[in-house]
């Protein structure tokens, strides 16, 4: 007895039914959260030795498309880390992937992952790999000033970077302005508009755009409570308002931060700040704010 | 001997129709398909790693599509002719075992010659199509690639010519990629302190060396490899070749056909 062929696809659709009425009965599995299954860059290139490129290549692919929809949905970016450290494992000369790996990991949530540590380990690393890179040491440095605060060892590696065939002589300008010369926001500003220069369009140069705007925020801020103290030494109080203080004549710039949201104010207290709505407001920054 | 190497051709053109009528050359379109993709979506999703993904897509792929087919349809070239049948009419001519077996190996070696030679002008295409530098430099590594295989076919070869088709794959597949390890294996001792060193040493070198044969990441990052290096991996492949194919025609030709 031949089975018919019209029979096999009188069957076909019973397929999914069948298969409904099982999961009704024994119950859909849960979403699977997004897991790696290999923690190791040495254990997936021992696994597909000959191919280790072209999984770093995977890997970073998978860390670009990580970071951009976690971000996005502001969830948690505990895999970041462990994935561009495989990526760089498997390709230890992706320039790249240490250079916007550490600088995904180092921003403070909801930009980044919030790790400056763990940026700083990628970038070291990175700096042992391709020894010759000057980017590398830029980078290392400038994350060690702003992230970690520390100077003198900042100075110093830019100073190293300085002697790298294709360097900047600016990196010996920048490791004497780290030091102190100027005020910390005109520094950072200087160096944050030289990583802006530099970077291509995309992440790392509209990360630094946002910096600058930040650092420009945090000037205009400045000056309205130069202006709100001096009003009071004037009047014995506050204004109800940065309208009323306009109004005075004492300030002559925008009453918006840089992307445009209006300046907090507190006419009871006569603090001014940078809006928790806007984009430029950060919680390490509510400090510098108040 | 000129009527020798006329027989040994003319099995080798065969083999190559064969191989192409099996539709092997299918691999092709696949290759197609992953170089357009890659073309058309890298740049928007590597952030400025589309030249270096491509050119590790192409590379990659004719290493391993290639060794794919070497071992696949090279521990079938001699056990099919001999299921089928067709192998006694044929050494019933005047054409002997060694120049049959050379001729299946030659005839594989050009239909993969002939597939990694299009995968690379589909990778060039591809580049140039991105508007990206057509670097020269890559063709070392597609040279190499074509020397990892032929040994490899001559590797499916020889276990074929002692086993059968299953095993002789199994056998194939595990010398090529415990030959990708041969780094690995050279400092076995390391790992391994109590293992004596002229097992070792031995191990190393009687692994065929596919970890040098490897210049793809080299290559795409513009290390130059020169001359000297190429000459000295062409001529390992030829000793290494002439061994292993001389086993190969020893066994064949002492192999009870029946």
């Amino acid at each position: 007895m031949r089975p018919h062929p019209l029979l096999t696809l009188l069957l076909l659709p019973l397929v999914p039914l069948t298969s409904r009425a099982m999961d009704a009965r024994l119950g859909t599995s849960g979403p699977e959260h997004e897991v790696l299954y290999l923690w190791s860059g040495d254990q997936v290139r021992r696994l597909a030795d000959g191919f280790a490129h072209l999984l770093a290549d995977v890997y970073w692919l998978r860390t670009v498309q990580y970071f951009g929809s976690h971000v996005a949905e502001a969830n948690s970016l505990a895999l970041l880390r462990p994935l561009v450290e495989i990526t760089t494992r498997l390709d230890p000369r992706m320039e790249i992937a240490y250079r916007y790996g550490a600088t995904f990991l180092a921003e403070p949530a909801p930009s980044g992952a919030g790790d400056p540590r763990g940026a700083i380990a990628v970038l070291e690393r990175g700096v042992e790999n391709l020894p010759a890179s000057w980017r590398l040491r830029q980078d290392l440095a400038l994350f060690h000033y702003f992230f970690l605060g520390d100077a003198r060892t900042a100075a110093r590696i830019l100073l190293e970077g300085v002697a790298l065939p294709g360097a900047p002589p600016v990196l010996k300008t920048l490791a004497a302005e780290v030091l102190g010369t100027r005020g910390e926001l005109q520094t950072a500003r200087r160096l944050w508009q030289r990583i802006y220069e530099e970077a291509e369009p995309g992440a790392m140069q509209d990360n630094a755009a946002l910096h600058i705007a930040q650092i420009d925020a945090l000037d205009a801020l400045d000056s309205l409570r130069r202006a709100l103290q001096s009003l009071r030494a004037r009047t014995g109080r506050w204004p109800s308002s940065l309208e009323e203080l306009r109004r005075t004549g004492l300030v002559r710039g925008s009453l918006a931060d840089p992307s445009g949201v209006p300046f907090e104010y507190n006419p009871g207290t006569g603090e001014v700040s940078i809006a928790p709505t806007s984009i430029l407001w950060r919680r390490s920054l509510a400090q510098v704010n108040r | 001997m000129a009527g020798g190497l006329s027989r040994m051709l003319a099995v080798a053109s065969n083999t190559f129709r064969e191989t192409v009528r099996e539709r092997v050359l299918y691999n092709l379109v696949f290759f197609a398909i992953v170089m357009t993709l890659s073309g058309l979506l890298l740049g928007q999703l590597s952030v400025r790693q589309d030249e270096k993904i491509i050119k590790d897509i192409g590379l990659a792929s004719m290493d391993l599509f290639g060794t794919l087919i070497a071992i696949f349809v090279g521990v079938g070239l001699v056990s099919k002719e001999i299921d089928r049948r067709s192998l006694f009419p044929l050494l019933a001519k005047p054409v002997t075992r060694d120049e049959f077996l050379l001729g299946k190996f030659a005839g594989l070696v050009f239909t993969l010659a002939v597939n990694v030679g299009v995968m690379a002008a589909g990778l060039y295409l591809t580049l140039l199509a991105t508007r990206r530098h057509l670097d020269l430099a890559l063709l070392e590594a597609v040279y190499t690639i074509l020397l990892g295989l032929a040994l490899t076919i001559s590797l499916a070869l020889l276990f074929s010519v002692f086993t059968s088709a299953a095993l002789a794959s199994v056998c194939t597949v595990s010398v090529v990629v415990a030959g990708r390890f041969s780094d690995v294996v050279q400092h076995m001792h390391e790992a391994a302190p109590g293992a004596p060193s002229w097992l070792v040493q031995a191990l190393y070198y009687a692994l065929p060396n596919f970890h040098h044969l490897d210049l793809k990441d080299h290559v795409v990052y513009g290390d130059p490899v020169g001359l000297p290096a190429l000459a000295a991996l062409t001529a390992y492949t030829a000793v290494y070749l002439a061994v292993v194919l001389g086993v190969a025609l020893a066994a064949f030709r002492s192999r009870e056909l029946s």
